[in-house]
């Protein structure tokens, strides 16, 4: 009896010690929806269909990737195949299995790969956000689900991106949006699963040109909605990327279908 | 056995590695060679020849040296892209996208027919991807399209120099006006084959709008402002991308009797600039950059994303200042730029201020108050004579002091006195022919004899030669008394026609 | 005697491939990515096991009406310009974009009609996520529309046996001479030789 009862406590202990790194992942449910986006789905003016979805509420800290890189040892940086992460993966941290005093574990870990941030998600039996969930959510503002109309919130987030990224990054935590999501804007760039399907022209002014066998009959994408910056600024920030790139502001956060 | 398997391993792999290698350049041609493509045209001189040469770049105002080879080769040009925080006034800071570091960016030259390989780096402290868009590349987005390049990486891309001239460069990423506001823009010069002709001093300057959020000249760091971008409103206008780059202690110097080459260019993104110099004529223009130039030009056009090269002669010292001559922009934005030129002075040239003297204008009384009261008076009938000699008093003091002296002294042997005159007294009438029609010759006044000329007044109507005697005959010692304005127009009528006026 | 030589040689390249086979997988081969395949005869294989022979690769969909049938016919081309020792020592491996509608029998079919023999040609799926991540890994950039078409960019890709890309081009409908080139080098490094 007495056993039994013990066991009884040790279980739950244990099995909330062990399951303690994944309760820290707080994910908040978001509506979905049609969404005019950017970039519209059929190339002319289609919205997106986003359906609902699970977002992660912060993006992934250092004390985060440091528990998955302890226990998926192939994601340290002394051991990572040089096609997954480039020579800069988490050369910030002090050592390949300590972050050291120069990443907090509250800051957002940044430079990491795709691949990296697609096997931690993985992990967390997650995955990346798709843009187009990314752009839904990134769209609110504290009050209003979408603030896209107001100059004044675009001018704020733009001014975010004007400032070089040679300051210490602050902690995840900022103000949550009005779905309960916090740090999308002006915290670090964060990876989407099909970062390499935004197929932008890399050189930004030959929208419409009609390269049409490049991209098997549509030419570049061209973007809408033109004042709206910010939202290009990242779009010609992830176009620029390869899937083993890092860079010093580019973090990550999760996602998870319904 | 094992030996002569092993050899012949050994050869295929020679034969395998010898026919990789590329022909070595040929190092003794000069000329150019001949060719029968359009490219040649414009410049294509053949393969690059001899060893790769690494351009030598230059921050702003300072130009790379001329170029003296003969033949075209492989020019390196490695340029890094990086965002930093810089004051663009006295106490007003701004986040700057840079190439090279400074706005504008570094200043590249080369040879026309030149193959240049070009590696852009973007600092890993970026925010942002950039690429670059040289106006002197013939390709597909002057490059920008194989140089887009992410925070912490490098692209490379090869280009030939087909045309000679020089050449706006800057970033073309979304949203590409943003990126020129921030300051990514420099020039590029594509030497033609002979040569610039030689000058004694080259400088590099570069015009550039640009638009904060704050006021001009309001303090701290200012953030970028889209909407006055966008309606093309600028908050600062300047050369080299800070107010007083060219000025005091870093104005453009130069000696009397020099040769001064400006490369202009304007980044944009939006304005035109009327480049002007101060005292200045540009010898020498080649107007948007072209080839054939043009001479003896005072203001020059230079349009957003263009460029202009502009020469001139010093020849007296000062300081020359360089405007964007839609004034404003000079004076209340910043576009002002000084070079300042010392040596000896040449008179015969530019002499300086030579007289400062005594302007009395017509009415040197700047109250003719009197006048108009009298002149109202006259006109509804009430004119008393102390009017006329209020109004007599001004008028006098603008036109007869300068001569007679304010107290009516007149100046010994040359002009008679009209203070207690005796001449006058004798007839006063006299006096208004006098001064209708002059008067020459001898004559005697107060015991002294005089023999001048006095013009007529023929600028003077009929109630102000009126007003004026009435102020005489009541002035220093004179018998008083009174003359009308009708009695002065009988005698003018009267005497005979009065030679032109010479006053 | 006279066997001597051709034994050694024999041996020589047993013993070649054998030490190859032990040494470590190069830290840029897309090898280090585990992608499960399944071909057009419905054999599943990692990706890796493609190790050991150079590989010309590319992503295409079935129901591509446009470019997809012209990449598979430059393929084709880039194969038979080859030189003919070099032919036999290459394999061809087509991945679906669009594993959703390309089952194992549409690939069949696929292959059938455009006569695509099955001891040089591999059309093969993977699942979704996968997908994604083999495009990344070779710089392939895809996007599914509304209706289920893909825009993506059309490129021929060479994986040296140790499946580094060793070139790429994006010429398509006609041959590139620089990247047959290209294949003639990575095919005639010998067995064992680096």
């Amino acid at each position: 009896m007495r056993m039994r009862q013990a066991w009884a406590w040790l279980g739950p202990i244990l099995l909330a010690l062990v399951a303690l790194p994944a309760a820290a992942a707080e994910y908040v449910a978001l509506p979905g929806g049609s969404f005019t986006s950017v970039l519209p789905a059929d190339g002319k003016d289609a919205p997106a269909q986003v359906a609902p979805f699970q977002l992660r509420r912060e993006p992934v800290t250092n004390a985060e990737f440091l528990a998955f890189v302890k226990s998926h040892p192939q994601w340290r940086r002394d051991k990572v195949a040089s096609i997954l992460a480039d020579a800069r993966y988490l050369t910030q941290w002090a050592g390949p299995d300590a972050p050291g005093e120069q990443a907090l574990p509250q800051q957002p870990v940044t430079r990491v790969s795709w691949f990296a941030a697609q096997a931690y998600c993985e992990s967390e039996q997650a995955r990346l956000p798709s843009w187009y969930e990314w752009e839904f959510a990134a769209a609110a503002d504290a009050t209003r689900r979408d603030a896209r109309d107001d100059p004044a919130w675009r001018e704020s987030i733009l001014g975010w991106y004007s400032r070089p990224s040679n300051a210490a990054l602050p902690s995840v935590g900022g103000t949550s949006n009005a779905y309960g999501v916090r740090d999308l804007n002006g915290l670090v760039w964060e990876w989407v699963d099909d970062f390499n399907a935004l197929m932008v022209a890399s050189d930004s002014r030959d929208q419409n040109d009609p390269d049409i066998l490049k991209f098997c009959g549509a030419g570049a994408l061209s973007l809408q909605e033109k004042d709206n910056y910010a939202v290009l600024m990242r779009i010609a920030m992830l176009s620029a990327l390869k899937a083993a790139d890092t860079t010093n502001n580019l973090g990550f956060r999760c996602a998870k279908s319904e | 056995m094992k030996r002569l398997y092993l050899c012949f391993a050994a050869a295929c792999f020679t034969l395998a590695a010898c026919s990789n290698k590329p022909a070595p350049p040929d190092q003794t041609t000069a000329t150019p060679s001949a060719s029968t493509s359009v490219a040649s045209e414009r410049g294509d001189f053949g393969p690059p020849q001899g060893e790769p040469i690494h351009a030598v770049l230059t921050s702003p105002p300072n130009v790379p040296p001329p170029i003296h080879r003969n033949y075209p080769a492989k020019v390196i040009v490695e340029l890094e892209v990086v965002e930093k925080e810089m004051p663009i006034s006295e106490g007003v800071s701004y986040t700057f996208w840079t190439f090279g570091g400074t706005v504008p960016g570094s200043f590249i030259r080369v040879r026309q027919g030149d193959t240049v390989e070009f590696h852009l780096k973007n600092a890993p402290d970026s925010k942002m991807p950039h690429n670059i868009d040289l106006h002197g590349v013939t390709g597909p987005g002057g490059g920008a399209a194989s140089s887009f390049t992410a925070p912490g990486h490098e692209s490379q891309f090869t280009f030939k120099a087909l045309n000679q001239g020089i050449y706006v460069y800057h970033c073309a990423t979304a949203p590409v006006g943003m990126h020129i506001a921030n300051g990514m823009y420099g020039l590029i010069l594509v030497e033609p084959p002979e040569g610039l002709s030689p000058v004694d001093h080259e400088y590099y300057v570069m015009q550039g709008d640009f638009y904060t959020t704050g006021k001009y000249r309001q303090k701290g760091l200012q953030p970028f402002d889209m909407e006055k971008a966008i309606d093309e409103n600028p908050t600062y206008v300047l050369f080299n991308g800070k107010e007083g780059s060219l000025t005091g202690d870093n104005a453009l110097p130069a000696k009397t009797n020099e040769k001064v080459r400006l490369f202009v260019g304007n980044g944009g993104p939006n304005l035109i600039s009327s480049f002007h110099v101060i005292g200045e004529i540009f010898d020498k223009v080649q107007p948007e950059g072209g080839t054939h130039p043009q001479e003896n030009v005072q203001t020059t056009l230079i349009p957003a994303g263009g460029a202009a090269i502009v020469e001139f002669r010093t020849d007296v010292p000062g300081s020359y200042v360089m405007v964007d001559h839609s004034i404003f922009r000079a004076f209340n934005k910043g576009a002002l730029g000084i070079i300042k030129v010392d040596g000896p002075e040449d008179k015969t040239i530019y002499s300086g201020k030579e007289v400062d003297s005594v302007y009395l204008g017509d009415r040197a009384e700047p109250n003719l108050q009197a006048v108009s009261t009298a002149a109202k008076a006259h006109a509804a009938g009430t004119l008393t004579q102390d009017e006329q000699i209020a109004a007599g008093k001004q008028l006098f003091t603008g036109t007869c002091s300068v001569c007679h002296q304010p107290n009516g002294e007149g100046l010994a042997n040359v002009f008679p006195p009209l203070a207690k005159s005796d001449f006058l007294a004798a007839d006063p009438k006299r006096a208004m022919t006098i001064v209708t029609h002059g008067l020459s010759g001898k004559i005697t006044v107060n015991g002294h004899e005089f023999d001048s000329v006095m013009p007529p007044m023929a600028q003077l109507n009929d109630d102000e030669v009126a007003n004026i005697l009435t102020f005489v005959l009541n002035s220093w010692g004179n018998p008083g008394g009174r003359i009308t304005k009708e009695e002065v127009a009988k005698a003018r009528a009267a005497a005979p026609a009065a030679p032109a006026a010479e006053h | 005697m006279k066997y001597l030589l051709p034994a050694l040689a024999m041996l020589w390249l047993l013993l070649g491939g054998v030490a190859r086979a032990d040494t470590p997988l190069p830290g840029d081969s897309v090898y280090q990515l585990p992608v499960q395949l399944t071909d057009q005869d419905g054999r599943q294989q990692p990706l890796a096991s493609r190790r050991g022979r150079p590989q010309l690769l590319t992503m295409f969909y079935s129901s591509c009406q446009m470019v997809c049938p012209m990449i598979i016919d430059t393929m084709r081309m880039t194969r038979n310009a080859l030189d003919p020792a070099v032919r036999p020592r290459i394999d061809l491996l087509a991945v679906s974009f669009d594993p959703a509608r390309d089952d194992v029998a549409t690939l069949h079919d696929y292959a059938a009609k455009r006569k695509l023999a099955p001891a040089i040609w591999t059309l093969a799926r993977a699942e979704p996520s996968q997908v994604r991540q083999l495009s990344s890994v070779l710089g392939l950039q895809y996007r599914q529309l509304p209706d289920g078409d893909f825009n993506h960019s059309s490129e021929l890709i060479l994986l040296d046996a140790d499946g580094r890309i060793a070139a790429r081009t994006t010429v398509i409908g006609r041959i590139d001479p620089a990247f047959i080139e290209a294949i003639g080098k990575v095919a005639a490094v010998r067995d064992g030789e680096e």
